[in-house]
């Protein structure tokens, strides 16, 4: 007994143990050289899931802000204000308690004064706070929870609109332009894929349509084959998954191996190539994905971005944040630029500075890559274009039929 | 709900549990020899998944080759890619490679990992084991890639298409399905006449029932316990190979999971006992896919430990005893 009973201990003090090492958190810090001796080091932090969650969407976070910075960096603006920019990545792994690490790791840099990220809405939850108290601007690309600009956080804006604007507009989409009649809805459990399903059930129920099932999964599963049974015998005509690209490209597949050919739909969180990757070109053809803003090639200063990114990056392909990365580093940029020109290059990475930043960033107004990049009060962009996409018979996300 | 669903679940479910009771029995057979619970075991499950895949990459993906330069390989691949025997080869020499690669490993960890610690404090080897599995799932996520990886072709097709094997009613069974768990049933047995019939398989069941006397008797005890280093990760490399073709992709920490619950279905059989593991694989399976068929997909995981926990209070050793007297 007393030897089971010890053995029992062991066993718990490992579970806790591991659960401490999976939560610890990595990540490289750039250091770049400080220049001339007039130069200030200002310093923006890229916050995104770099090593677990959707690594890929992550990594185009860190892509789009680069280039950014690199472009600023050249321009004549910085070099006469004698401010040199820089970036750290901060690898949160999609992950709320990571975030907060890195958030705190962020903050203690005095040179950081805003922080472009995170990807995930329930880590920003985390994260907001900690840059809130240090006056760190933090501007996301890809945080949709409708509730995160409800939380009083002054010093937090995003370039992307939110779940209650994707969700119905999606819904709309699925049952008027694709006349689809029943539905199933599936979300990952996470804040993102939860709110994101729910305003889209709420929709699709007030557009007249059914919903027949709804379940949560978690964002780790790679098993659905039990839910693909229970979808089949729903009846469902398409099937709706609130969550990120890794775990819904599974699902098609598995539907579809399951014999339910019917369009999986989700939000901006699976419109990425990683997403048609996963589930086969043969699985994922007729998927749709719904991503804010307009498509890059129908707006002037996206084709600008496209060329300047094939400069950079030869070897990717645009995935669903880059873009507003850019947007997003460039709010941050921009700010720094204003605040610098109010306080003194130097004073910028002050507490004076980092405010003046931040009252900068609400007023932003500038023509971006996805659009035109300003805030209402709250924090919210009004920029509220939604595009839905269609994985095409060649592969690759197209834009729906309309 | 009709007939045919619940009969649909439950193949899902004996699918599933085929995997877990693969992945059980290494938990078993290394626990019945050392009293050692390997935390590394589902790591090594992971490296199969990799390796099968690597292999199939080589043997089936022109592409791969285009890649890699590695030309030689094409009139192999052409042999491999063609035909009904080739396929089988194609199975034969992925499942083979990637259980031999991964058994080798998983005696060269017990070797530098648990052999030193085997005459320390219960905890060491736990806690050594806790190590190796951090390491191997870094070693993957810096080496190899930290992303999702399809379990197919570069060009997207899957090495091995779904195809209905038999119907049942309007139940399609597929063959993937079939294979499962013919194969993990086929394993088992193999291994439970290996360990009751043979001359080595005695020298196992001696060295579990008492190492230091077995040792006195003439059993070279670590070649017995390198054996069963073998045979548990080549095992669990069959099922990560398993787990990628039926599921659709490889991840560096795809093991954590499957292994908690394999490790619980080795308990709910009882822990040291093959044919227990292979019960409880099979139990947790279709626990799992009947309660996220009938009761919600959320609860799935809530309904299968609460199981875990009744088996555990009406029978502490487990359904078929921990087999104390005789492990294993």
């Amino acid at each position: 007994m007393t030897s089971k009973r010890r053995r029992f201990v062991a066993m718990v003090a490992v579970v806790a143990s591991l659960a401490l090492v999976a939560t610890g958190c990595a990540s490289k810090t750039d250091t770049s050289d400080t220049g001339g001796a007039k130069t200030t080091e200002v310093v923006i932090g890229i916050g995104a899931p770099l090593t677990d969650g959707a690594v890929a969407l992550g990594q185009g976070m860190v892509r789009g802000a680069n280039l950014a910075v690199q472009q600023a960096n050249e321009t004549q603006e910085l070099k006469d204000l004698g401010i040199k920019l820089s970036t750290v990545e901060g690898d949160d792994k999609g992950d709320p308690t990571t975030g907060g690490n890195v958030a705190t790791q962020f903050v203690s840099n005095p040179n950081l004064v805003g922080v472009m990220g995170h990807l995930n809405s329930g880590v920003t939850r985390v994260a907001v706070k900690i840059y809130n108290q240090a006056n760190v601007l933090q501007v996301s690309p890809a945080n949709t929870a409708v509730d995160l600009t409800n939380m009083g956080m002054a010093n937090y804006f995003r370039v992307c609109t939110v779940d209650s604007v994707q969700g119905p507009a999606a819904a709309d989409y699925a049952y008027k332009v694709a006349g689809k009649k029943v539905a199933f809805v599936v979300d990952d459990a996470t804040v993102y894929g939860t709110g994101l399903a729910d305003e889209w059930a709420k929709q699709f129920a007030a557009d007249g349509g059914k919903v027949a099932g709804r379940e949560k999964t978690t964002d780790k599963d790679t098993d659905f084959k039990a839910l693909v049974t229970l979808i089949k015998s729903s009846g469902a005509e398409i099937v709706y998954y609130g969550g990120i690209y890794n775990s819904a490209a599974l699902l098609s597949k598995q539907m579809k191996e399951g014999g339910v050919k019917v369009p999986l739909m989700g939000g901006d969180g699976i419109f990425d190539p990683e997403y048609v990757k996963l589930a086969g070109a043969a699985n994922a053809i007729g998927d749709y994905a719904t991503s804010v803003g307009l498509p890059l090639a129908e707006l002037p200063k996206g084709q600008e971005f496209q060329a300047a990114f094939k400069a950079a990056y030869p070897n990717e392909a645009i995935a669903a944040y880059d873009a507003y990365s850019y947007d997003a580093a460039n709010v941050i940029i921009k700010a720094i630029i204003v605040a610098a020109k109010e306080v003194g290059a130097d004073k910028v990475t002050t507490t004076e500075g980092r405010k003046a930043i931040i009252a900068a960033a609400a007023k932003t107004d500038f023509e971006g890559v996805t659009g035109k990049v300003s805030f209402d009060a709250k924090g919210d962009t009004t920029n509220k274009a939604i595009t839905v996409y269609m994985v095409g018979p060649d592969g690759t996300w197209a834009p729906a039929p309309k | 709900m009709s007939l045919s669903y619940l009969l649909e679940q439950t193949l899902n479910g004996v699918t599933l549990g085929g995997l877990y009771a693969l992945l059980a029995l290494g938990y078993t057979l290394v626990y019945g020899i050392l009293l050692m619970i390997n935390f590394a075991h589902s790591e090594l499950f992971m490296l199969g998944g990799y390796v099968g895949l690597g292999v199939l990459k080589l043997l089936s993906d022109p592409a791969t080759v285009k890649a890699t330069g590695l030309g030689f390989l094409e009139p192999i691949q052409a042999f491999f890619m063609s035909g009904t025997v080739g396929f089988v080869a194609l199975l034969v020499a992925t499942f083979g490679i990637s259980a031999i690669v991964v058994g080798i490993l998983g005696m060269v960890i017990e070797r530098f990992a648990y052999r030193p610690l085997r005459h320390a404090p219960r905890l060491a080897p736990l806690i050594s084991a806790i190590g190796v599995s951090i390491f191997l799932q870094n070693a993957v996520l810096l080496w190899i890639d930290s992303k999702q990886l399809p379990y197919t072709r570069a060009d997207g097709s899957a090495f091995v298409t779904a195809q209905t094997a038999f119907t049942i009613g309007t139940v399609h069974v597929s063959t993937m399905q079939v294979f499962i768990v013919v194969t993990s049933l086929v394993l088992l047995a193999l291994l439970d006449t290996f360990v009751s019939k043979t001359r080595i398989g005695r020298a196992m069941r001696a060295t579990s029932q008492d190492g230091e006397a077995a040792g006195l008797m003439g059993v070279n005890i670590n070649s017995v316990i390198a054996l069963a280093f073998f045979i548990g990760p080549a095992l669990g490399a069959v099922a990560g190979v398993f787990n990628g073709m039926y599921y659709g992709s490889v991840k560096f920490n795809m093991g954590f999971v499957p292994g908690i619950k394999s490790f619980t279905a080795a308990v709910i059989g009882g822990i040291g006992n093959l044919r227990g593991a292979m019960l409880g694989g099979f139990l947790l399976g279709i626990i799992e896919s009947l309660a996220s068929g009938f009761v919600s997909n959320a609860y799935r995981d809530v309904i299968a430990f609460v199981v875990l926990i009744l088996v555990l209070i009406f029978r502490p050793g487990g359904l078929l005893g921990e087999a104390v007297a005789e492990k294993v």
